[in-house]
């Protein structure tokens, strides 16, 4: 479904990735960890070419990213992404939020774009909130709209950046908990996150990167049980304590 | 002070006044049009569009609106042929000019907007022209009104130099009439108020405006 074969990218003389391979099968949910600057949020935005790569492949879907001839809009419409900051627009209400994309890029009509994005309203545990502006909504309310309106578009993977890493605490597990139905249903997920309780539980494998690199790859019994490498250990040491 | 000279002539000051408010509708329309098309053009990602809207702007921001209008007048009918009546030319002239300040104001309406939802919109497979037209424009716009309104407000004073080309606005109307009665104190005291009345008409248009379509956060 995913796969990068020695992908290297630079913001200017500072190199963020360093010759990267990595595979992601369809339906697989996959836990990128890291400590900051190490790179893992620069990794999924390649993936929707938010972030061009300077050198290496990323082919997603069958389609090349670095080809020039890729049909970008088309490409990102079949990758869903959920943002640490949420992102909503302020000036719609929820509902045209959620709809916005596929009235546009899919072309749905418009009685179809808002069924689906009352079912996925209602998924999240939301109606009531579909004419309302984002302002008026929580946190955890924002993300989960989030989560709706990236799912609107059906995307065929999903993408989520520290989507629970401006939250506060009490309002992480409402949106831990929509993310992990969703990976119960089967979608390809890549989630950079801190919340190893979540990993523990849906990811098929964890990733830990250090400075650009993936330093370790393992399902979660043996990543957290008997990580292989010292980095992976320091880390796990400190994120674990709490 | 005997203000029955202004009464004698308000028909006169009227019709001057209605010159003002129709120049300064026009100039508000065509103004902030043009000045947010020269924003497309300023911030587009074709250098050379960029660099002819930058020579444009620093262009006109270094000159003074009286020779603004001078060269509508009396530079542009030889080169292009065609003669504009005074007040054409100040009309014409009018939002050549304000249309490079709303420049500005457009391209921090633009940054204002959290560069994050463009990203969001991009990953949900909107072109750079959607994304425009749905998400930047509309917050900018909102977020432009308090600035936009300041530029209208001048705009409204500035009018008053039309009557340096012979267009007969409230200040033409009034120097006109002075010129014939010989009482400045009022009827420029006169012409001072007016200006006042309407520029604070129009600025409270701006606030009711902004109450109205404020972005909540």
């Amino acid at each position: 479904m995913i796969r990068f074969r020695g992908v290297s990218k630079w913001f200017g003389p500072l190199q963020v990735l360093k010759d990267v391979d990595l595979d992601v099968a369809a339906g697989e949910v996959l836990v990128v960890c890291g400590p900051s600057g190490s790179g893992k949020s620069t990794l999924i935005r390649c993936i929707n070419r938010l972030e061009p790569i300077q050198q290496g492949e990323i082919a997603v879907d069958g389609m090349a990213l670095h080809d020039p001839a890729t049909d970008l809009a088309k490409l990102r419409a079949e990758v869903g992404m959920v943002f640490q900051q949420f992102n909503l627009y302020p000036h719609m209400t929820v509902l045209r939020n959620i709809t916005l994309a596929p009235l546009k890029v899919r072309k749905q009509s418009p009685a179809e774009a808002e069924r689906i994005g009352r079912d996925l309203l209602d998924k999240v545990g939301i109606p009531e909130k579909a004419d309302q502006y984002p302002a008026r909504l929580s946190g955890g309310q924002q993300q989960r709209v989030a989560i709706a309106r990236a799912l609107a578009m059906q995307p065929k993977i999903m993408l989520f950046d520290e989507p629970t890493s401006a939250l506060d605490p009490e309002m992480i597990n409402e949106v831990l908990d929509v993310m992990v139905a969703l990976a119960k249903e089967g979608m390809t997920m890549i989630v950079v996150t801190h919340e190893m309780g979540f990993a523990r539980k849906v990811a098929h494998r964890i990733i830990f990167m250090d400075e650009g690199r993936i330093v370790e790859e393992a399902p979660p019994e043996t990543f957290f049980a008997a990580p292989k490498e010292e980095r992976t250990r320091t880390f796990l040491s400190k994120i674990l304590a709490h | 002070m005997n203000f029955a000279v202004v009464w004698r002539n308000l028909p006169y000051l009227l019709q001057g006044l209605g010159v003002t408010l129709q120049t300064a509708a026009l100039v508000i329309l065509g103004g902030t049009v043009f000045g947010v098309a020269l924003g497309v053009v300023r911030t587009s990602r074709i250098p050379l569009l960029r660099q002819v809207a930058i020579a444009y702007i620093e262009a006109i921001r270094g000159t003074p609106l009286l020779v603004v209008l001078f060269v509508v007048y009396f530079g542009l009918p030889p080169i292009i042929g065609y003669k504009f009546t005074a007040y054409q030319a100040s009309v014409i002239g009018f939002i050549l000019f304000i249309g490079a300040y709303i420049v500005e104001d457009y391209r921090s309406g633009l940054a204002s907007v959290p560069r994050g939802q463009i990203e969001a919109g991009l990953a949900s497979g909107l072109t750079v022209g959607q994304v425009l037209c749905c998400i930047t424009l509309p917050q900018a716009i909102r977020r432009m009104i308090p600035t936009l309104f300041n530029q209208f407000v001048r705009l409204l004073k500035f009018t008053s130099v039309a009557s340096v080309i012979g267009v007969t606005e409230l200040t033409g109307a009034a120097l006109a009439v002075n010129a014939r009665e010989f009482q400045p104190i009022e009827i420029i005291l006169t012409l001072a108020v007016s200006y006042f009345v309407v520029c604070y008409a129009l600025s409270l248009v701006g606030r009711w405006l902004n109450t109205r379509y404020a972005i909540q956060t």
